[in-house]
């Protein structure tokens, strides 16, 4: 009788309890929406760099995370050639791509800027990332053009530069010498990270080892099947890694990207604690007007014998049902809007600038992400359950006789 | 002889303040089973505070309450809670029904904070019910019953828990002429049919009129008990 009893006290004032219900469910709402946005924007992005440049794990030698020079080369061809073979033994891989990195320069005509140059074998990354796709003008090293170079879009309005344009690359060979070549440019890219577009540029690995004579190996980029337990996956890649290599999953690769990945965990929760501080003092002050206007009905109920702990148990439940009717509702709502807006996408595309620089692009498709859906529940069961302790206790404070009296 | 339900032996209330006002100035008092008592008098004479007390709601300054034999002033404010439960019915002058429980629930409430099963709950919700006068009115609201039919409802209510005595308080004060008598009629054919001890605390003539023994209070004290 107790759950009946607190199901019809909530309707006792249909208008107010609509108005704490609907907050209660506005806020589940926007809560979601905000988790399903925050995924959409950083999983988009993290997917992208994982797909177009970290792969999901990169093995280096020591000396490169140290100081990224031409010289810090992850072995011989044949020791590379054997790693390459022991990561793709774990059935978890997906592939590998091997790649040179070079700090040189850029030059063209009119200007010339400091450039990172990665040198990859255009086969393995057509299998293993999603450069080719990040084309948006010429193509991905298809045709057998000695020296050709894809760079990014912006650098490319930087430099003032087209298709089919020369420019001239200048880089540090392994032993220190400085190399010069000419090369054309027969792909632009771009990605979501225009900061990336701007300081990379693409070469094939077998133009820059007849350029500087030295076939050189600088990482090895890593494939998984899935971007799942990546942490646990590149532990294991780590034990059987020779001396000297060290495999790094992408969030340490990318420590900003990572370090995003983590903070938006916090955010979320922050946000949702606020959120759900807002209701608590919503709900709080909806229980203290019931008790206030049924203080008599309490007092004649203490006085006729409802003991403290059945007046609170009373108080708790119809507080927490205040929370089980909004809850679903305020769920299903999120679920709904966050189900309509993965279709339609929210097109952020006045702050397209902006979001590029961060790597985002413009338009945010939202993630749904179930185990926030729990989460949110838990949240608003304990946020109810707070909410009742202090208009329970004003309620076991009343004093039966002056209660009863109305005073 | 009948057993004695209340003895209250050299009571005293005194609310500090200021000037100290002393609500119930040396009240000695037996009431026996079966009894339907009145306690009279006018605004502030200490009628309700001494109800009150006896009920268990309010703590004497000093003297002692003897309930079957038991001092209820001696309990503990848990134990109070207990001892009104499961001997003590109330009718209070302004209903005090649980607005959002039919008639039914209302009267079965009680029994369901003493642990009683369903069934009996129900069946004794009814039968009580059906003894006021309010058959065919169960599943009524108290905001679709008239003030007479919400007291009686309160009646049956504090005869659910099977009391060892019913106190009422000023119970006729928001009742016409018609609903009082018949509320009265109920209460004596309860008194007389079951025994049942009634306590009133009253400035009603209509009720003091009916009742057969009536105790005058003035200034917190005896000073007239009379019965009929």
């Amino acid at each position: 009788m107790i759950f009946k009893i607190a199901w019809r006290n909530i309707w006792r004032s249909k208008v107010r309890s609509l108005v704490v219900l609907t907050s209660i469910a506005l806020g589940i709402w926007a809560g979601l929406l905000i988790i399903g946005f925050s995924f959409g924007m950083n999983n988009e992005r993290t997917a992208a760099a994982i797909g177009s440049t970290l792969g999901h794990s990169q093995v280096h030698s020591s000396s490169f995370l140290e100081e990224p020079t031409s010289a810090a080369v992850l072995g011989s061809a044949a020791e590379v050639q054997a790693m390459e073979e022991l990561l793709q033994k774990a059935s978890f891989v997906k592939g590998v791509s091997t790649r040179a990195i070079m700090m040189g320069m850029v030059s063209a005509p009119k200007s010339a800027r400091g450039v990172r140059m990665i040198a990859v074998d255009p086969e393995s990354e057509r299998v293993n990332s999603n450069l080719p796709e990040t084309i948006v003008e010429g193509d991905f090293f298809e045709s057998k053009t000695r020296n050709s170079v894809i760079i990014g879009q912006k650098l490319a309005d930087k430099l003032g530069l087209g298709l089919r344009k020369k420019v001239v690359l200048t880089f540090q060979d392994a032993d220190g010498n400085i190399s010069r070549a000419s090369f054309r440019i027969t792909g632009i890219y771009k990605t979501l990270n225009a900061t990336w577009d701007e300081l990379n540029l693409y070469i094939k690995r077998s133009d820059l080892a007849k350029t500087i004579g030295q076939d050189l190996v600088h990482e090895i980029m890593v494939r998984y099947d899935e971007t799942e337990n990546t942490e646990e996956k590149t532990a294991e890649l780590s034990a059987a890694m020779p001396e000297g290599a060290t495999i790094l999953s992408w969030k340490r690769n990318s420590p900003e990207l990572g370090y995003a990945d983590d903070m938006m965990g916090i955010m979320l929760v922050l946000v949702l604690g606020i959120i759900m501080m807002a209701l608590l003092f919503g709900i709080i002050n909806n229980m203290l007007m019931a008790i206030l206007e049924r203080r008599r009905e309490l007092g004649m109920l203490m006085a006729v014998g409802m003991n403290k702990r059945k007046l609170f148990a009373m108080i708790l439940v119809e507080t927490l049902m205040l929370g089980f009717v909004a809850g679903p509702v305020g769920i299903l709502l999120g679920d709904l809007s966050i189900r309509v807006m993965m279709g339609v996408g929210i097109d952020l595309t006045s702050k397209k600038e902006g979001l590029a620089n961060m790597g985002i692009q413009s338009i945010i498709y939202p993630e749904i992400v179930p185990e926030y859906y729990l989460i949110v529940a838990v949240m608003v069961v304990v946020t109810a359950l707070l909410a009742s302790l202090y208009p329970a206790y004003k309620a076991l404070k009343l004093n039966p006789v002056q209660a009863i009296r109305g005073e | 002889m009948s057993k004695t339900v209340i003895e209250v032996r050299d009571l005293f209330k005194v609310y500090e303040g200021a000037v100290p006002v002393k609500a119930v100035n040396g009240i000695s008092l037996r009431i026996t089973q079966g009894e339907f008592t009145a306690l009279k008098g006018p605004s502030g004479c200490g009628k309700t505070t001494l109800l009150n007390m006896l009920g268990g709601l309010d703590y004497p300054t000093s003297g002692s309450i003897l309930v079957g034999g038991k001092d209820i002033t001696s309990l503990g404010e848990n134990e109070l809670i207990d001892f009104r439960l499961r001997n003590i019915g109330f009718v209070f002058q302004a209903y005090n029904l649980i607005p959002v429980l039919s008639a039914t629930e209302n009267v079965s409430f009680i029994m369901l904070l003493q642990n009683r099963p369903k069934e009996e709950r129900e069946e004794r919700a009814r039968q009580l019910l059906q003894s006021v006068g309010l058959a065919g009115k169960e599943d009524k609201r108290p905001g679709q019953l008239s003030g007479g039919q919400q007291q009686r409802v309160a009646v049956a209510r504090a005869l659910a828990s099977k009391p060892q005595f019913v106190l009422a308080d000023e119970p006729t004060a928001n009742l016409d002429s018609e609903s009082t008598a018949n509320l009265l009629d109920i209460m004596l054919k309860l008194n007389k049919e079951e025994g049942m001890t009634f306590v009133f605390a009253t400035h009603d003539d209509r009720v003091i009129n009916r009742a057969r023994r009536v105790v005058a209070i003035s200034d917190g004290k005896v000073i007239s008990d009379t019965s009929k």
